[in-house]
C-alpha cells in the first residue's frame, strides 16, 4: 500500500563521502536530538499549500492537532487548505479500526466544505492498525464527484525528504494530467516546482515573469488550485526551486510529457537573474532571451542601487547559516550580495549536491556544521561568535538566548524574500535585525562590575 | 448544518493538542530534566514548533526517532538506546520519557525496557527516569500533562518506592512510575544537582528542624501560565509559606534571557524539592485535572490536600485565601485585602458592560471552567461552552451544558455571541463571524505576552476582566 521507495529516483543519493561532504539525510539516532521531522510532515509540506482542496489527516490528534495552519503558505483565493481536518483517531478506533470513521468523514467534508478534491493522509497509527486508506478513498470517490486521493505517508517511513518524494509521486500519479481540458502545450508557460508561496514569496516573483511575458501554469504547490495543477502537464518547462526532493516528479514529467526541467533559485540578485536567463534559454525563444538579458540587467542595477545603503551597514559582518534544502546555497549567495561573510554553514535535509554547491560558494575557511542538534548549534555559536544567525524558525528562540541577532528564513516568517523585490525586503529586514539596539542592552552586564559604573 | 455537526465524524479545526504535548509541558517545569519522546521524529518536531510559537522559547525535546524497522520489531531497543544516548551526551539529572500513538499502538513496554537497560548499564542504575503514557488517541493536552505530573510525583517524590500502577491503558501500557527509582537513587543523584544545600544522605532534608518556614506543595494545572504560577507562589508566600511547585513553569518557561541555553530544562522544580515533598504541611492542587496528583501525595504521606478547580474569580479566590489563612493560622494579609477591594470596585464600575457580554468559549476543560465561571459570576451570559476533551465535563457545571467540540463547531454555534474566547486557532471562526476574539489557552501565537499573563487571584481576575472588556470595545 505504500509508495515503493525503491522505485523512486534515488540516483542523486550516491555516496558523496569521497567528495568530503558530511553524511546527509542519514538516519537520526535515538536520543541524539537531531530535531528533524517525519515523512508525514514532508508530504504535508508539499501538498497542503494546494488551496481549494480539503486535507484530511487520518490519524490521532498529534499529527494534525499540533500542526494545522502553522506554515506561512499564502493563498490569493480559497482558504480551505487552512482548515485543520482530521479523523481524530481515538482509542476505540485503534481497537475496532478507523475505516468507517474515515469514510464518513470524507463524505461529510465533501458536503460541508465543497472541496475540489480531498487528500487523505495516512499516519503511523492508521497504518499500524491496518486501515486500508486506498480502498476507502476509492469507495468514497464512487459516491462523490470529486477525486479522493490517498497519501500514504506514515511518519515512520523516514524523514521529511521521503515525505516530499511521496507527495511528488502522488501529484504525478493522481493529479497532473487528469484534467478534462486540452493537453496541448502552452508556449512560454512554466511550472515552479517546490515554491510554496511562504509569506507570499511567489508573488514577489510573478511580476518579473509577467514583465517578461512568461506565464505561470502553476506553482507546485504555492497558491495552487487543483484545476491548474491538473493541467501542469501543459507547461513548456519545469523549474525546480526547492532542492532535490521533487526531482522524481520533474524527471517523470519529462519522460511522460516531454517537459524539460531546470533548477533555479529566486533568492539573491545573482541567482534570480541567472534563473530568469536559464528559463528564457530553456524556453528556446530568442526574443524572450534578448528581453530577459536586458531586463535582468536593469533590475540588477535597480536592486543593487536600492540595497547599497544596507550593504554599507552590513558589510564584513560574520554570519552563521543554518538551514535546509536549496536555501543552503541560495542563501550563501544572498548574504554575499550584502557583503556578509559566512563563518559556518549547516544543512538539514539537503542533498549532497546542494551541499557541494554551498561549499563551492563559501570561503574555504568556513566550517560545516555536522551536528544539527541544539547542542551542536549552541557549541558552534559559542566557538565562532557570529554577528548574526540566519536559520529556520525552530532555532530562533535558542539563538535569542545566545543574544545574537537572528533572521528566520523558513516557513515561520512573515515577509517574502524571493525575487528582486524580496531581496530588498531581505536586506531591509536583516539590517533592522542586525542593527537593532536591543542586542546592546542584552549584552550589557547588570549590575555593572566594580569600576565600570562611570562608563 | 447544526444537525450534521451532531453526528460529525471528523474534527474540523481541532482545538485539541496532543497528550504528548501536555507531557512535554509538564516536563519543562522540572530542572535538569531531559524530555524524550518515544515516537517518530515528526511527533517531537510538531510539539517543539507548537510550544515554541506559543512561549517564544526554545523547547528542548528529544526523540527516539522510530523508523519502519522499529514498527516491525518493536521500539524497545530504540527506547533503551535513546535513554542511553541522551544520558551520555547531555548528562541530565532526570530523564522524562513519554510515549506516543505509534508506540502505544504496538504496545511497547517502557517499564521493562528501562529495567533491561539498567541491567546492561549499571552506571545508569540510579539515573531517575520518569515514564508517562501519553497515547495520542486518548485525551488532549490536559490529560497528557495530568498523567505526567502524576508520574513525576510518584517516581520522584520522597521515598516513594512502592510499585504504583497508576493509569494503565488498554493498549499495552502497564503503568507509570514503576520500578524507576529506588530509595537511594534520588539521594545519589542529589550530588550532581545544582542546589548548594544538597546532601548525599538519602534521608529527606536533614535541616528540616532548622527551618521554621512551613513548606507547602503547589500543583498547578496546565491551564495556568508561567505568569499565573508566579502569582500563585507570591500569594502563598504572603502567608509565610515556602512553596514547592510541581511542575514550576514560572522559572523555566517564563521567558527570561538565561545566560546559557541548554538542551536540558533550566529552571523549574529541583530534584531535591521532590524529595522534600513529604515534609509539606499541605498540598494544594489547581484545576480538577490535578486532583489526583494531590491525592497521591495525600495517600503516600498523609499530607492534607485541597483541590481548587479554578482560581479566576472573586469567590474562588476568597476560598483559596481563607484556606491559606486557616492552614497558616495567620490573618489575611493587608496586601490581598487591598487587591480584593480594588477588584470589587472594578466589578461595580463595569457591572453593566460585564452583564451585557455574550460569551462563546472553547478551551481545554480546566481553563474553560476557570474563565467561564468567572464571567458567569459577574453577570455575563454563556452562549456556548466547548471543551477540548471529555475529562471533567460531567464533574464541573456551568449554567449551560459543557460539550466536547472543535473550532468548526464553535464557528457554527457562536453566531449570537459578542465575544469568542479560544486559542489563536479560533481566528478563522472569529474572522468569518466578525466577532471579537480574546486569545486564551494554547497555542496563542498572534498576541504578545500571553505566557506572562496573570489571570488568577484578585489582581489577576481584575486583569482578566479588563482584557475581556478591552477585547469587545
Amino acid at each position: 500500500m505504500f509508495t515503493n521507495l525503491t522505485k523512486l529516483d534515488l540516483k542523486d543519493k550516491k555516496c558523496m563521502s569521497d567528495a568530503g561532504s558530511p553524511k546527509l539525510c542519514m538516519k537520526a539516532l535515538p536520543g541524539e536530538g537531531a530535531e528533524r521531522s517525519c515523512a508525514y510532515d514532508g508530504a504535508r509540506v508539499v501538498l497542503m499549500p494546494i488551496t481549494d482542496v480539503a486535507h484530511l489527516v487520518h490519524g490521532p490528534i498529534a499529527c494534525a492537532g499540533n500542526s494545522w495552519d502553522n506554515r506561512g503558505a499564502r493563498s490569493s483565493g480559497s482558504q480551505l487548505f487552512r482548515r485543520g481536518l482530521t479523523t481524530d483517531i481515538m482509542e476505540n478506533d485503534v481497537i475496532y479500526g478507523g475505516e468507517k470513521k474515515l469514510k464518513e468523514s470524507i463524505l461529510e467534508i465533501a458536503t460541508r466544505h465543497d472541496p475540489k478534491a480531498i487528500f487523505v493522509y495516512a499516519t503511523c497509527v492508521s497504518s499500524l492498525i491496518g486501515d486500508d486508506v486506498d480502498k476507502i478513498c476509492q469507495e468514497a470517490e464512487k459516491e462523490l464527484t470529486i477525486p479522493v486521493i490517498p497519501v500514504n505517508c506514515p511518519g515512520f517511513l523516514g524523514d521529511k525528504n521521503i515525505g516530499n518524494r511521496i507527495a511528488g509521486e502522488v501529484l504525478f500519479d493522481r493529479v497532473i494530467g487528469t484534467g478534462e481540458g486540452s493537453d496541448e502545450k502552452i508556449p512560454l508557460a512554466i511550472n515552479l516546482i517546490g515554491e510554496y508561496n511562504i509569506a507570499g514569496d511567489l508573488w514577489g516573483v510573478l511580476p518579473d515573469l509577467e514583465n517578461l511575458g512568461i506565464t505561470l501554469q502553476t506553482a507546485i504547490t504555492g497558491d495552487a488550485n487543483f484545476d491548474d495543477l491538473r493541467s501542469a502537464h501543459r507547461a513548456s518547462l519545469n523549474v525546480l526551486i526547492c532542492s532535490k526532493s521533487l526531482t522524481n516528479l520533474v524527471r517523470k514529467m519529462e519522460i511522460r510529457y516531454g517537459i524539460p526541467f531546470i533548477e533555479g533559485s529566486f533568492y539573491g540578485i545573482h541567482d534570480i537573474s541567472e534563473t530568469l536567463i536559464k528559463i528564457a534559454t530553456a524556453l528556446e525563444d530568442p526574443d524572450l532571451l534578448e528581453r530577459t538579458l536586458v531586463y535582468v540587467k536593469t533590475k540588477e542595477e535597480e536592486t543593487r542601487k536600492t540595497i547599497a545603503r544596507y550593504r554599507t551597514l552590513l558589510e564584513n559582518r560574520q554570519a552563521i547559516l543554518f538551514t535546509g534544502g536549496v536555501k543552503t546555497w541560495s542563501m550563501v549567495s544572498t548574504l554575499a550580495e550584502l557583503g556578509i561573510n559566512i563563518l559556518a554553514g549547516g544543512t538539514q535535509n539537503s542533498t549532497p549536491e546542494d551541499f557541494q554547491r554551498m561549499k563551492a560558494l563559501m570561503d574555504p575557511s568556513a566550517q560545516i556544521i555536522e551536528d544539527t542538534s541544539s547542542a551542536g548549534f549552541l557549541k558552534i555559536i559559542a566557538e565562532r561568535k557570529p554577528d548574526l544567525i540566519v536559520a529556520g524558525g525552530k532555532t530562533k528562540y535558542l539563538a535569542h538566548k545566545t543574544r545574537t541577532p537572528f533572521l528566520d528564513i523558513n516557513h515561520g516568517r512573515k515577509l517574502p524574500y524571493a525575487g528582486y523585490q524580496g531581496m530588498i525586503q531581505f536586506a531591509e529586514t536583516l539590517t533592522r535585525t542586525v542593527l537593532s539596539p536591543v542586542w546592546g542592552h542584552l549584552r550589557r552586564e547588570f549590575p555593572p562590575k566594580e569600576g565600570e559604573q562611570d562608563d | 448544518m447544526t444537525e450534521m455537526t451532531k453526528t460529525r465524524h471528523y474534527q474540523g479545526n481541532p482545538q485539541k493538542n496532543s497528550p504528548a504535548l501536555g507531557a512535554t509541558l509538564a516536563y519543562l517545569g522540572v530542572n535538569g530534566l531531559l524530555a524524550l519522546l518515544h515516537g517518530s521524529q515528526g511527533c517531537s518536531s510538531f510539539i517543539r514548533l507548537q510550544l515554541s510559537r506559543h512561549y517564544k522559547e526554545p523547547i528542548p525535546l528529544n526523540s527516539t526517532a522510530l523508523l519502519e524497522d522499529s514498527v516491525i520489531f518493536g521500539g524497545w531497543e530504540h527506547l533503551k538506546k535513546g535513554i542511553e544516548v541522551a544520558a551520555d551526551k547531555y548528562k541530565p539529572q532526570i530523564i522524562g520519557v513519554m510515549s506516543s500513538g505509534l508506540t502505544e499502538t504496538y504496545g511497547d513496554d517502557m517499564v521493562s525496557a528501562l529495567a533491561s537497560l539498567r541491567l546492561e548499564r549499571p552506571d545508569l542504575k540510579d539515573m531517575p527516569v520518569v515514564l508517562a503514557c501519553t497515547a495520542d488517541y486518548i485525551g488532549s493536552m490536559q490529560e497528557g500533562y495530568q498523567r505526567t505530573v502524576e508520574a513525576l510525583i510518584s517516581t520522584l517524590a520522597g521515598h516513594c518506592t512502592k510499585t504504583t500502577v497508576l493509569h494503565g491503558t488498554s493498549t499495552g501500557c502497564t503503568g507509570t512510575g514503576t520500578g524507576t527509582s529506588t530509595s537511594n537513587s534520588i539521594g545519589a543523584n542529589a550530588n550532581s544537582s545544582s542546589s548548594s544545600n544538597s546532601n548525599s544522605s538519602p534521608s529527606p532534608s536533614p535541616n528540616v528542624n532548622e527551618d521554621p518556614v512551613l513548606s507547602i506543595a503547589l500543583i498547578p494545572g496546565c491551564h495556568l501560565t508561567p505568569g499565573d504560577v508566579d502569582e500563585l507562589k507570591e500569594i502563598v508566600m504572603e502567608f509565610g509559606f515556602k512553596p514547592i511547585t510541581i511542575p514550576d513553569l514560572s522559572i523555566s518557561l517564563d521567558g527570561h534571557a538565561e545566560l546559557e541555553a541548554a538542551p536540558v530544562v533550566q529552571g523549574g522544580t529541583l530534584l531535591e524539592d521532590f524529595q522534600r515533598l513529604p515534609e509539606c504541611t499541605a498540598c494544594l492542587s489547581f484545576g480538577l485535572s490535578m486532583e489526583k496528583s494531590g491525592e497521591i501525595l495525600q495517600q503516600a504521606y498523609g499530607i492534607p490536600h485541597v483541590n481548587f478547580p479554578s482560581l479566576t474569580g472573586l469567590t474562588v479566590t476568597d476560598e483559596f485565601v481563607l484556606t491559606l489563612a486557616k492552614i497558616s493560622g495567620k490573618a489575611v494579609p493587608e496586601k490581598l485585602l487591598r487587591q480584593r477591594s480594588r477588584l470589587l470596585d472594578t466589578l461595580a464600575d463595569y457591572h453593566d458592560q460585564l452583564g451585557g457580554l455574550k460569551i462563546a468559549i472553547a478551551l481545554e476543560m480546566d481553563l474553560l471552567y476557570s474563565l467561564a465561571s468567572c464571567l458567569v459570576e459577574v453577570g455575563a451570559e454563556l452562549i456556548v461552552a466547548l471543551a477540548a476533551s471529555q475529562a471533567g465535563i460531567h464533574k464541573l457545571s456551568l449554567p449551560i451544558p459543557i460539550e466536547v467540540g472543535d473550532l468548526e463547531m464553535l464557528e457554527e454555534r457562536a453566531g449570537q455571541s459578542t465575544l469568542i474566547i479560544a486559542n489563536s486557532n479560533g481566528r478563522q471562526a472569529a474572522g468569518l463571524l466578525k466577532i471579537p476574539h480574546l486569545r486564551a489557552g494554547l497555542p496563542v501565537f498572534d498576541r504578545a505576552g500571553y505566557p506572562q499573563k496573570r489571570w488568577i487571584g484578585y489582581e489577576g481576575t481584575q486583569q482578566f476582566l479588563f482584557d475581556t472588556l478591552n477585547s469587545v470595545s
